[in-house]
């Protein structure tokens, strides 16, 4: 064995620049498809981040039907009882109470349909990035009689921070339209169309009161320690007319594209696989035809055709290791530096989720080494066929065929 | 192998190549016995069968029809690990190209059969060591096939197939790709081999010199044996 290693190595270095350059064929394919995994994780990571502590929350807790009909009856069940137990559970950093509900905005210039939502100002910062957007005026405090519009929003009704306007709603129970006037204490800008054109907060306290519902509340917005829980915890909320839900049945296109970037992974890898498979047995048979009277002295010499087969098998596991090597360090050094210096794909909205921050690169260990596992093997699979085929060598007709 | 006084026999040996739709037969009811000890060459013109039927002889290529026994064995009976390792153990081949293998240096290429036969370190240093000084390349062991000349390298294919003391050498053309005077030197060397081990040489030539200096010389045309004469 120890002979057909050293000879196997022999023969790859025999050859250093083929070698290489199958090394760099193969090696470029390993090195980006840790840099597309990579990219991937950050992304799908991005992805989530953005959707889920912008406002959403990593989950919500809502009467049940609330969200298919939105009627402003439907609030929470025994709102004190939840709010009880969720201030007892473990791993869940914040919760934040809300109503929400459809509202008409009237401005001296214009009027505009919006999602109008009451907050509790101090307890929605645990969970929501409001705060962090305003870009006009000042976040809401308690009791504020102010409201927070959104950039686009503010263009549509021309209005700045301290104009009026006029929200008009349906009451809960008697379905009559009420009316108050705000001034506008904040402009805020999530970079996310739909937020910046039709939504508005007011204080919990106040919504409460213009929708009729004193104290009772549509929405818990919740924000765990881990983005994900188990079943127990939405099965625990889910009960006496209520429904807990996570963010993927929230967002659950967000989720498709979540599960679709794994089988554009599969199909990059299997398009890696297949370049592999061809990189290798290209180089086995152009080295093996170059040295077909070779092979067919050692075969004349007394080698056995296992013998054979694993010498070409041993050059294929020399080649793959070679090139696994040159994978994983430009893999490492290219997605190393991308995940210092992050890439630039703000403002660019991908399964209804627009990116507002730099995405980073994850490095994570099963590209370092599952993948060159992975293609190690597969070369070593690719490497049978020639092996096969030098086991089955006639040995004169190997030094015939070689001139 | 057994001491049985032929120790390659062919009987009615054909050899059909085929290329398209034309048909070669190379070689054409050959009947040959080989003994121990013998310095034989077969001679004949190009295209007359002569690598051919030292191929089939030594199991590296299979007959059309006809039979060939290795020590009274027939080669048809053997599987292709039992072929591999009767030639390893029994037949030692010099071919007419330079036939090493240019990654091994001198040494490991006389090495290898033995170790495919497993024999110790220590001896198979000593038996290089003893087979070089005997075909005149002490003091080459280290060196690669490129650094040697063409007929260092071919006495190092000598040095390989004789150091596992096979009972016969099959040498299709060994003085064919040397000048004269090399080829000389060498066949000397091999015939001092023959004389002291009694190692058995058949060779397959159109060199003059080696029909000159064989023992016996089997005349092959058009794939038949047209004459056997042996000298005294």
């Amino acid at each position: 064995m120890v002979l057909l290693i050293r000879l196997a190595w022999r023969n790859i270095r025999r050859n250093t620049r083929r070698t290489i350059l199958a090394g760099l064929a193969i090696g470029v394919g390993l090195a980006s498809l840790i840099f597309t995994d990579a990219l991937m994780i950050g992304m799908n990571e991005s992805m989530v981040r953005t959707a889920t502590d912008t406002f959403l929350g990593h989950g919500q807790i809502h009467a049940q039907d609330f969200r298919a009909n939105m009627e402003i009856e439907r609030t929470i069940v025994d709102l004190e009882a939840v709010v009880a137990s969720l201030k007892r559970e473990e791993g869940l950093r914040h919760f934040a109470l809300r109503t929400q509900a459809f509202a008409m905005l009237t401005s001296p210039a214009n009027v505009g349909a919006v999602a109008l939502f009451g907050i509790d100002a101090a307890g929605e910062m645990g969970v929501s990035k409001i705060d962090e957007a305003i870009v006009q005026g000042a976040y809401l405090q308690a009791g504020d009689r102010r409201m927070l519009i959104g950039s686009n929003l503010a263009q549509t009704l021309e209005v700045e921070p301290g104009d009026r306007v006029v929200v008009t709603v349906a009451q809960a129970e008697s379905g009559e339209l009420a009316q108050e006037m705000f001034r506008i204490g904040g402009v805020f800008h999530f970079n996310v169309r739909e937020m910046d054109g039709r939504m508005a907060f007011i204080d919990l306290g106040r919504a409460q009161e213009l929708l009729g519902l004193e104290g009772r509340v549509h929405q818990i917005a919740l924000h765990f320690d881990a983005m994900e829980r188990d079943m127990h915890f939405w099965q625990r909320y889910s009960q006496a007319g209520n429904e807990a839900l996570g963010w993927r049945q929230l967002i659950p296109e967000l989720d498709a594209v979540l599960g679709m970037s794994q089988y554009s992974m599969a199909f990059m890898e299997l398009i890696l696989f297949g370049v592999v498979a061809l990189s290798v047995m290209n180089t086995l048979f152009m080295s093996f035809y170059e040295r077909l009277f070779e092979f067919g002295v050692l075969r004349a010499m007394g080698t056995r055709p296992a013998r054979l087969a694993a010498l070409v098998l041993l050059e294929a596991a020399g080649l793959s290791l070679v090139s696994v090597l040159i994978g994983v360090a430009l893999g490492a050094a290219f997605t190393g530096w991308v995940a210092v210096t992050g890439i630039d794909y703000r403002g660019i909205e991908v399964g209804g989720v627009t990116f507002r921050e730099l995405i980073y690169p994850v490095l994570s260990a099963r590209q370092f080494i599952v993948f060159p596992l992975q293609v190690f093997i597969f070369a070593l699979i690719a490497g049978v066929y020639p092996a096969v085929y030098a086991a089955r060598l006639m040995p004169a007709a190997a030094m015939r065929e070689s001139f | 192998m057994p001491k049985s006084a032929e120790v390659i026999k062919v009987e009615g040996l054909a050899k059909v190549y085929r290329s398209g739709e034309v048909e070669v037969n190379a070689l054409q009811g050959v009947d040959l016995g080989i003994e121990r000890g013998e310095f034989t060459a077969i001679a004949g013109p190009s295209g007359s069968g002569k690598s051919t039927l030292l191929n089939i002889m030594g199991g590296l290529d299979a007959p059309s029809s006809g039979r060939v026994l290795l020590a009274g064995r027939p080669i048809s009976e053997m599987s292709g690990n039992e072929l591999s390792d009767f030639r390893r153990d029994h037949i030692g081949f010099i071919f007419q190209s330079y036939n090493l293998i240019p990654v091994l240096t001198a040494r490991e290429n006389i090495e290898y059969i033995m170790m495919l036969q497993g024999v110790p370190q220590q001896e198979r240093r000593a038996r290089v060591a003893a087979i070089l000084a005997e075909v005149g390349l002490q003091g080459m062991e280290e060196r690669k096939p490129v650094q040697l000349s063409g007929g260092q390298q071919q006495r190092v294919a000598v040095a390989r197939a004789m150091v596992s003391q096979p009972d016969i050498i099959l040498a299709d053309e060994p003085t064919a790709n040397l000048d004269s005077a090399t080829g000389a030197e060498l066949l000397d060397t091999m015939r001092d081999l023959n004389q002291k081990s009694g190692m058995t040489f058949v060779f397959s030539t159109h060199d003059r010199m080696i029909m000159e200096r064989a023992r016996r010389l089997v005349e092959l045309r058009d794939g038949r044996i047209d004459r056997d004469e042996v000298r005294d």
